[in-house]
């Protein structure tokens, strides 16, 4: 069973994330908990709608996939703190994660009281038409003196407390049983992806073929773009436009570059397309990634970016194995993002762990005895690569 | 004349309780003298370990504290006050205490017919808290519901009844500041408590 635990605090110090992690730790038989904080979500306005900012979106994501979350809250002025209120607004303004999703509530506070009127208020707020969240009923764990009640390991002292969070989290775990027998799974519902490329970015180059086998020279003529000795100044260094492409073509790996447009802008082209891992060909650069993959592997194509584009997973690898014994080769989709975490594109690629695990163990005199898999672990059991066509990546069966 | 303040519930750029607020100091305009105060600049609570205050909360409190009263109207957000308030209030009360034995009185305006109600109850609970000790003005609430619907194109409320009831509250709000002017001799022992209040460090 996978849940999620919502720190309840933006705060530095909270006992509160101390108790979901001692949650974590201590009662991992009985499921997997993923902690989640809050304190890079912004303050629910009305009038500035930030439903798609990356914080939102990641944190709507991962309740969507969890089967149960548990809300740890302190007690700030006789209720929850404004930055929980804040999360649960935008949770319940234009997407409703914890629509009919089993929540627990949890509280730990500095005073006897454990967060008693916060824990009230927090069912009243999940029980608004438009979060709807479906809350344990009875089993308050409301943890009071919260600074004498771990030791130095931060694992709780007494027994009876352990005892009694241990029963009250095992009823919530035969509740998520319950509740989703009567709702049946919600799936979560990501945006289908726009493999035509059709959208337009803040990048986006307009008034060239797409589709052109001299997208690049247009293009980069339409936009002036630099070549050569010109300097370009990085992040964190400065290169010229040749050294740029010195150091990419280096890489011991085939890398692509694709927009959050979905349009293949870059590979690093050290060889021809018949030596490549995945074949490439100069023409194809600008092409919608549409035009990269045939039909039949749109529908993979898709779920990948759909994962990374929501944030369900940083990276998806694959391993293809029609090269034959001698390579273990290995598609990676790592999601790019800028430094605000807004999701800018797909960075796919394409490595050869073979030689990487042969220099391993040549190294450390080690052996691989038996099951292959569990030293690569680079296959993702459900999805395997399809066929590799030329001029396409690796597809995934959804 | 007295001088009261206003005090905008939300962060949002159209608000019935703004139009109820401007609609308060309006009407009322010859039995006190009301500011309204917005809580949109304000950054959200985080409570900083340094415990400094952010100049635009300070600003705020300052106001506060030189008011004879506060009307505060909020909307309903989820069963609640907004966050956008809750995050003001917590600033209001960190390390600051403009609100301990102020009298405060309570509106509110939601698009529908509850007219904000749990909102309402909730907020009283909050002015309740330690740290802020607020004389809220008991036995009194106004909710107006269908806030869309309920003021003409001069935005004044349309509902005459709902505007003889807004009189006599206001008429008591008044009466309660005196009251509460009365009731000093506390004072200096609220705000030591206050101040006392070690925040619970969770």
């Amino acid at each position: 069973m996978k849940l999620v635990g919502i720190v309840g605090s933006n705060a530095e110090v909270s006992y509160n994330r101390i108790l979901l992690k001692y949650i974590k730790k201590h009662f991992s038989h009985l499921f997997d908990l993923e902690i989640l904080e809050i304190k890079d979500i912004p303050l629910f306005n009305q009038s500035d709608d930030q439903t798609n900012s990356a914080p939102v979106q990641k944190l709507s994501q991962k309740i969507l996939q969890a089967d149960g979350v548990i809300i740890a809250t302190p007690e700030h002025n006789h209720t929850i703190p404004a930055s929980l209120k804040s999360v649960l607004e935008w949770l319940s303004f234009k997407i409703h994660p914890l629509e009919n999703k089993p929540v627990m509530i949890v509280g730990a506070s500095y005073y006897d009281q454990g967060s008693s009127r916060a824990q009230l208020h927090l069912r009243q707020i999940l029980d608004a038409p438009g979060v709807n969240a479906i809350v344990l009923p009875g089993n308050e764990f409301l943890l009071g003196k919260v600074k004498e009640a771990f030791d130095e390991q931060e694992n709780l002292k007494e027994k009876r407390t352990v005892d009694f969070l241990g029963s009250c989290l095992e009823k919530f775990v035969q509740f998520i049983t319950l509740v989703s027998a009567v709702e049946g799974p919600k799936k979560p519902v990501l945006e289908p992806e726009d493999l035509y490329a059709t959208g337009k970015i803040a990048t986006t180059i307009e008034g060239v073929d797409k589709e052109a086998d001299d997208w690049l020279e247009q293009a980069a003529a339409l936009v002036d773009a630099v070549e050569g000795n010109t300097y370009v100044k990085l992040d964190r260094g400065l290169l010229t436009v040749d050294q740029l492409n010195y150091f990419l073509a280096s890489m011991p790996m085939e890398l692509t570059y694709a927009d959050s447009n979905n349009q293949f802008l870059y590979y690093n082209h050290t060889k021809p397309a018949s030596e490549m891992l995945a074949a490439r060909v100069p023409g194809q650069v600008g092409n919608p990634l549409s035009k990269c993959h045939p039909e039949k592997v749109h529908k993979g194509v898709e779920w990948v970016l759909q994962q990374l584009r929501s944030g369900t997973m940083d990276a998806f690898r694959v391993n293809v194995p029609t090269h034959g014994p001698d390579k273990y080769v290995v598609h990676n989709y790592q999601a790019l993002h800028d430094k605000a975490g807004n999701y800018m594109g797909v960075n796919e690629y394409i490595l050869d762990f073979k030689p990487i695990v042969d220099w391993y163990l040549a190294q450390t005199g080690q052996k691989l005895i038996g099951d292959v898999d569990a030293v690569s672990s680079a296959t993702v059991k459900d999805y395997h690569g399809d066929d590799v066509d030329a001029g396409t990546s690796a597809s995934v069966k959804a | 004349m007295n001088k009261l303040i206003g005090l905008v519930g939300t962060n949002s750029d159209h608000s019935t309780n703004r139009k109820l607020l401007q609609y308060i100091q309006k009407h009322f305009a010859d039995k006190a003298e009301i500011e309204i105060l917005e809580i949109k600049d304000l950054p959200i609570f985080d409570k900083p370990a340094n415990m400094q205050v952010p100049d635009s909360a300070k600003a705020l409190a300052a106001k506060i504290e030189a008011a004879d009263g506060v009307i505060i109207s909020t909307p309903e957000y989820d069963h609640a006050v907004p966050a956008s308030l809750m995050s003001a209030l917590s600033w209001l009360s960190y390390g600051i205490y403009p609100f301990v034995d102020k009298p405060v009185m309570i509106t509110g305006a939601s698009y529908g017919v509850l007219g904000s109600s749990r909102a309402q109850a909730h907020l009283r609970q909050i002015l309740d808290a330690p740290e802020l000790k607020a004389r809220i003005m008991p036995s009194s609430e106004f909710l107006l519901s269908h806030s869309l619907q309920a003021f003409d194109a001069d935005n004044n409320l349309k509902n005459p009844d709902q505007v003889q009831e807004l009189e006599g509250l206001f008429e008591d709000f008044l009466s309660f500041i005196n009251i509460m002017k009365l009731l000093s001799h506390t004072h200096a022992a609220h705000v030591k408590a206050a101040e006392n209040f070690s925040w619970e460090n969770n």
